[in-house]
């Protein structure tokens, strides 16, 4: 070839390099590690949040990575070698923490009022992502628990959804007469589905106010309000009330046997909603959902407050304003109307006001729950769930030992003892996440 | 010279065993969450394993794992091992039938047992149920859940067990067991006097193996109990993994993950003390 054909092709090959590399880094690249999506709900954010967004923002390129369901693992590696992805989705508060404190995470004050979030987003959600008054994450579905059950079959029976606790230790009791199951129930999947029932009691029996107190370290977990809530549950498990294959079933088997009337109701959580279309109509049946009953004196129903994720900013993001503008419109009226219409329970940010967003699932039973719930925050009629507000070993403690009072292996004075032990343990390590006044 | 093609494997071995290894070593001395910098607290993790009853319970659960796979499995493999040497038509064929559970993976494994067997409504035991047995899932009670899995592990090793002592059988001398066959000598005296003594550097290691496996074993117990219903089936490396990484306690981890290699570690020791006695007959 010849020198000057060969110069002259280098030199345009270099330019076009050039030309295309500048306008590939026109739009600022924003990477969000997310958790397992099935290709279906891969489809839905990809039309219903990155495709909008990238299209609101050109010079923003917003991209996933779905990492399965190892991600907090690989988010936690990837963050001490200051590898991360821009925007930090973590399993919820109690890992926001520990991260927090190891600046690992970006303080998103100037973003909140940027985008005004104390406006739009409920404000003990906002105080749930702080830490050392600096703000740290925001929950990006927050979910309660509740009492499904088979209204069908209550109308055969002529029975009513109950709203104290000793109607429904008699319904329960009605149930095993007749032979269903009380509460439709299983672990087999999920061994953590046993703090669902703690969580329960601890509020509707124990208060929320003494819960309170004891995340504060203002009274043991031995105190006696607690020892009344787990008797109480211990007894509902000796009666049989959670049926004989507690430790067989997953939680997909206990709901269909709720649709089929081979159990009669099921105290769990909202993200169940996404089941009801699929169980509900072939069996002829109709859901209902309510608060679950709380003890004489306690303001009830009183809704124990989940959060499943949270959305943070990585401390060494390049591109931090391009990944708050993310969040932001994940915040948005669109985007809840949106994502809640295709896939139920998963997308539901704590927006304050519910009555501008348009969404159509084929569940009003969801939307009027979710409109309750997000009232009932705000009159501040909420309690605390265990996954959200307990240190990691006292949760996890929780679980196991729970069963070992269900199997008759423990006491309940025992089992409390060694979950304060614990708890005043993580306490003194700075673990337990942030818990707003109420 | 020849020592420098040492080098290349020496080299992979240190930077992905060796060095994690003493890393890890080192953080059982230590106090972390995996996420901040570690605190050096010297021996308060063993103290804490000492005082915790959950690792009383996943060390026991360990030591009868080892005696059940020390003798179930590997007695099956012999006398399947020594069948299959008798009747040498369809030999292939079995083989490859008790190896094939082998070679599944073991979370596809766990879960048919635990769906299409032990389930009481989807499985085998749920039909036995409704023709009126009274059968229970093994899984849901604290006094055989361990069982249960352990029935489940058996199912898949002792096909593995049965092809390493049929490979070593096949090399027994032909004419030990010609001139046995001649004597008249029965089934059982054979196995005794002639095949077992011949394989015998098999079975060895064989044990050997097995003990330091089943300080190992994870999969099975994780996925089809995570170490319950109340902590019953709770082995040493599922206690490890909770800790690490639900409890944030990598310091108490690594403190558990030491004592599992301490014991592989005698196992190891006497493996290579009676390889050099033999060596050296």
């Amino acid at each position: 070839m010849k020198r000057r054909t060969f110069i002259a092709g280098s030199l345009g090959l270099l330019a076009s390099t050039a030309l295309i590399g500048s306008a590939l880094a026109q739009s600022k690249p924003i990477t969000w590690w997310y958790e397992s999506a099935d290709p279906k709900q891969q489809g839905y954010i990809k039309s219903g949040i990155i495709e909008p967004f990238n299209a609101e923002h050109p010079d923003q390129k917003l991209t996933i990575d779905y990492r399965g369901s190892e991600l907090d693992k690989q988010m936690r590696v990837a963050l001490l070698s200051g590898n991360g992805p821009d925007i930090v989705y973590t399993a919820g508060p109690t890992y926001v923490a520990p991260m927090a404190r190891a600046g690992q995470l970006l303080a998103l004050d100037d973003y909140v009022t940027r985008f005004g979030w104390n406006d739009r987003i409920l404000p003990v959600f906002i105080e749930m992502g702080k830490y050392d008054g600096k703000l740290y994450a925001l929950p990006k579905t927050y979910e309660t628990l509740g009492l499904f059950y088979n209204k069908t079959l209550f109308e055969k029976h002529g029975w009513k959804a109950p709203t104290t606790i000793a109607e429904i230790e008699t319904l329960a009791d009605a149930m095993l007469a007749e032979k269903i199951v009380p509460f439709a129930s299983g672990n087999a999947n999920w061994r953590p589905a046993n703090e669902h029932y703690v969580t329960i009691v601890l509020n509707a029996i124990a208060g929320p106010e003494n819960v309170y107190k004891a995340l504060k370290g203002e009274i043991p977990w031995t105190a006696e309000p607690f020892v009344k809530a787990i008797d109480t549950l211990n007894s509902w498990w000796q009666k049989g009330y959670f049926g004989p294959n507690y430790f067989s079933l997953s939680d997909e088997q206990a709901f269909a046997q709720m649709a089929t009337g081979q159990a009669g109701m099921m105290p769990t959580g909202t993200w169940q909603f996404q089941r009801v279309n699929t169980y509900f109509p072939p069996n002829n049946a109709e859901a209902g959902f309510v608060g679950f009953p709380s003890a004489e004196g306690i303001n009830g129903p009183v809704y124990p407050l989940g959060v499943g994720s949270t959305f943070s900013v990585a401390a060494t993001s390049k591109n931090a304003d391009g990944a708050a503008t993310a969040i932001d419109y994940i915040f948005s009226d669109k985007a809840y109307g949106v994502m809640n219409s295709v896939w139920p329970g998963e997308w539901n940010t704590p927006l304050s006001d519910l009555s501008k967003v348009k969404v159509d699932n084929g569940l009003p039973l969801y939307g009027e729950t979710m409109k309750t719930l997000a009232d009932a925050v705000g009159d501040n009629q909420y309690g605390y769930t265990t996954w959200t507000f307990l240190p990691p070993a006292t949760d996890s403690y929780l679980v196991s030992g729970i069963e070992e009072v269900w199997l008759g292996r423990s006491t309940t004075a025992q089992f409390l003892e060694q979950l304060n032990a614990t708890f005043l343990q993580e306490k003194a390590d700075g673990k337990v996440p942030a818990i707003p006044a109420r | 010279m020849h020592r420098l093609y040492l080098v290349p494997t020496l080299l992979i071995n240190v930077v992905i065993i060796f060095i994690p290894a003493l890393l890890t070593v080192a953080l059982a001395f230590f106090r972390w969450d995996g996420i901040t910098t570690p605190v050096f607290i010297g021996l308060q993790n063993f103290q804490a394993l000492w005082n915790d009853r959950v690792f009383w319970t996943a060390l026991t659960n360990n030591l009868i794992w080892t005696g059940i796979f020390l003798t179930i499995p590997i007695f099956m493999g012999l006398l399947a091992a020594t069948l299959l040497l008798i009747a040498k038509r369809g030999s292939m064929f079995f083989q490859v039938i008790y190896f094939l559970p082998m070679i599944i993976a073991t979370a596809i494994l766990a879960r048919v047992w635990q769906g299409m067997i032990f389930s009481p409504v989807s499985g085998v035991n749920g039909m036995l149920q409704r023709m009126g047995f009274p059968t229970v899932d093994p899984l849901t009670q604290p006094s055989t859940a361990l069982l249960g899995i352990a029935t489940v592990d058996l199912w898949h090793w002792w096909g593995f067990l049965c092809v390493i002592f049929f490979a070593a059988l096949r090399q027994v001398p032909q004419e030990q067991i010609e001139f046995a066959r001649l004597e008249g000598v029965s089934f059982w005296k054979t196995m005794r006097y002639v095949l077992i003594p011949a394989i015998w550097p098999t079975i060895t290691l064989m044990m050997i193996m097995t003990v330091i496996w089943s300080f190992l074993v994870f999969d099975f117990v994780y996925i089809l109990t995570q170490g319950g219903p109340a902590f019953s089936s709770e082995v040493l490396s599922t206690l490890a993994y909770r800790s690490a990484f639900y409890d944030l306690a990598v310091g108490k981890a690594a403190a558990v993950a030491v004592v599992i290699s301490l014991f592989g570690l005698v196992a190891t020791a006497f493996y290579i003390r009676a390889q050099a006695k033999e060596f050296h007959q």
